[in-house]
């Protein structure tokens, strides 16, 4: 090979290349993986929606000949109790007055950032916690497990609320996610402690420690990468529960403020609060718990898959 | 037996390490709170005399420092005094104590029937593994398994009780009604219980299932199993004498982690149906900014729930020599 001043440095390079021979391994098995594929189609369907609202919504003006391509939060009819399904309004419009569609549209992207942005903090949280309290053992494991034990213990949505109702600030996308992150690291943090504790008594971190490599080099380089697959499929399936936990805050009202962000869970609790249920809007009520059923599943399906990929002692079940 | 005794002291440690910890949380959790206490008490009107501001500074030891607050509080936990409601002007743990066994009722009915059904399905799918009601249940329980509680509760009140009116959508009991031990009061407050019980049994009814099924595919491949086959046992027996107790190990521990999970769920559909339970009576402190009872009622299902785990972990004890400190 020739040498020029753009290559990267050999151990690089070759780093690079054994990632990229990972992915692609990764990626062919789980082309194979139906659940997983299945799973992936339902997550690019929410995807295009959370990433062109706006385009989405002109194609159906079009095809449904409407005077112009909704918004979420433009006032298309008097506010009141909402309206029927009409072919103005596929899907009716609500207690704002807002389109019922156009509001489940724009709804994917909020509900999506906040899932995986939530699941973001709790998986770093988790992964910290996890990885130093095994790999330190001792007292300090035993204080950061008592800590974990209490989050574990107490029920997720009870912790949530009163977190939102202890905070400062008034309902946000930042508090939410936040708030969802710091009460959802705990399981994580035991799954990784779990594998790190097994990495721990392998000969190469013995080894590694006998040259002298440095505590934090160690969990950097050796036992890191190898619970890496394993936080990563449970962040997939912690993104799942961030979903849920969403919907049920801005359910209760706790969630992001309805007129500024839409997401599915507060279309919900318009619902529940215009009493939709006894009004006969059946799908003002149905389609926003849909979709939230299906990114959940989508992502559970994903986070499976994984699971079965990376863990081959599961490929049996 | 030294052994397990030993074993037991540091769980029993170990959990009061955790209510030591949950006591302090809730302690500081309602102190963090932005802005002055009063404000949440009183509304900010020019009207309200200082007495009364001056009142209630002195019942709610709001000029003490913050250790004299702390040691109030401690004093508090071990009498179950967590102050006086601010909206319901009655002690909040008073008040929450109407609320609980409506919640233990749901609860518990939803509890038997989410872990005897799971188990039942988990069972028939791993006998019959790869089979169709196999792949049938598997797709019914994580369908329910994707779905929030609230959501399904409100098509239930949509279909059973609005458009079929098959069952009543709110509250424990008619309008008006106490319940009495008689036979039409018991009927009433049944068919109050059917949507919500059934709400919740679907959304759990998923985490006992897979467990139970992948405890029992697990089970399975093992040699005893094996053994017991070719001794010429029924399949009905292998699975019944052989299999199915060595599997409810992993089920066992589930029941117990589940607890927060289930009272959470609970919560959600004690919202939606207007059921007078712990979490209603939460979520409507919250709502109402009523601090008291929103901290009586984070220490009392933390303690239901340390308790909970504590009791599983002693019968695993139990069943279960083997089970060492994790």
């Amino acid at each position: 090979m020739i040498e020029t001043n753009f290559t990267f440095s050999e151990p690089f390079a070759e780093r690079m290349r054994l990632i990229r021979k990972k992915v692609a391994e990764t990626g062919r098995v789980f082309k194979r993986n139906r659940m997983g594929m299945v799973g992936l189609a339902i997550l690019i369907v929410f995807a295009a929606m959370a990433a062109f609202p706006a385009q989405i919504m002109w194609v159906f003006s079009t095809v449904g000949g409407w005077d112009y391509p909704y918004g979420p939060h433009d006032e298309v009819a008097s506010p009141g109790t909402g309206t029927d399904p009409s072919w103005e309004h596929w899907l009716g419009t609500d207690s704002r007055g807002n389109d019922v569609l156009a509001r489940l549209i724009y709804g994917a992207r909020i509900s999506l950032m906040i899932g995986t942005l939530a699941a973001a903090v709790s998986m770093v949280l988790g992964s910290m916690v996890g990885l130093l309290s095994g790999f330190w053992g001792g007292w300090r494991d035993e204080v950061l497990m008592r800590v974990t034990d209490v989050f574990l213990v107490l029920p997720w949505l009870v912790l949530m609320i009163v977190f939102v109702a202890v905070l400062p600030g008034g309902p946000s996308v930042t508090k939410i996610v936040i708030v969802i992150g710091i009460t959802g690291w705990a399981g994580t943090a035991r799954i990784v402690r779990t594998q790190v504790l097994s990495i721990k008594k392998r000969a190469f971190v013995e080894r590694a420690r006998s040259v002298g490599a440095g505590e934090f080099h160690i969990i950097r380089k050796h036992i890191f990468p190898n619970v890496f697959p394993l936080i990563f499929a449970n962040a997939i399936l912690t993104v799942a529960l961030a979903i849920l936990s969403e919907s049920a805050l801005s359910f209760l009202g706790m969630g992001a403020a309805a007129t500024v962000d839409v997401t599915w869970g507060n279309m919900l609790e318009d619902a529940l609060g215009a009493l939709a249920m006894y009004n006969g809007f059946y799908l003002w009520v149905i389609m926003p718990g849909l979709c939230i059923v299906f990114l959940v599943l989508g992502f559970t399906f994903i986070g499976y898959a994984l699971d079965e990929i990376f863990n081959p002692k599961l490929r049996k079940r | 037996m030294r052994n397990f005794r030993r074993i037991l002291l540091r769980r029993v440690i170990s959990l009061f390490v955790t209510f030591l910890l949950v006591i302090c949380i809730n302690f500081v959790l309602f102190r963090m709170m932005p802005g002055d206490p009063l404000q949440f008490m009183v509304p900010s009107d020019p009207k309200i005399p200082d007495e009364y501001k001056e009142m209630l500074i002195e019942r709610y030891n709001l000029d003490d420092s913050m250790s004299e607050q702390f040691i109030t509080y401690i004093k508090g936990v071990f009498t179950l005094d967590f102050g006086e409601s601010f909206i319901h002007k009655v002690p909040a743990m008073d008040y929450l104590l109407d609320y609980i066994p409506w919640t233990l009722l749901l609860v518990g009915i939803a509890s038997v029937f989410m872990i005897v059904i799971g188990m039942l399905i988990g069972i028939l799918a791993a006998w019959k593994r790869g089979g169709l009601f196999d792949s049938g249940s598997l797709a019914f329980s994580l369908f329910f398994y994707a779905m929030p509680t609230f959501w399904l509760a409100m098509i239930m009140v949509m279909t059973f009780a609005e458009t079929w009116e098959i069952f009543p959508a709110s509250r424990a009991m008619g309008i008006g009604e106490e319940f009495e031990f008689t036979l039409a009061s018991v009927k009433e407050l049944l068919s109050h219980l059917v949507l919500p019980v059934t709400c919740l049994v679907l959304v759990y009814i998923a985490t006992f299932s897979l467990v139970m099924r992948g405890s029992l595919s697990d089970v399975m491949t093992e040699d005893y199993i094996t053994t017991a086959r070719s001794k010429g046992l029924s399949e009905k027996a292998v699975l019944k004498d052989h299999a199915v107790p060595n599997a409810m190990l992993p089920m066992l521990i589930l029941i117990a982690l589940t607890v927060a999970y289930i009272v959470g769920g609970a919560f959600m559909v004690e919202y939606v149906f207007e059921y007078p339970g712990v979490g209603w009576a939460t979520i409507d402190a919250v709502n109402e900014e009523d601090w008291p009872v929103l901290q009586a009622a984070f220490f009392l299902i933390a303690v239901a729930v340390i308790i909970a785990n504590f009791v599983s972990d002693i019968v695993m004890m139990y069943l279960d020599p083997r089970v060492e400190l994790s």
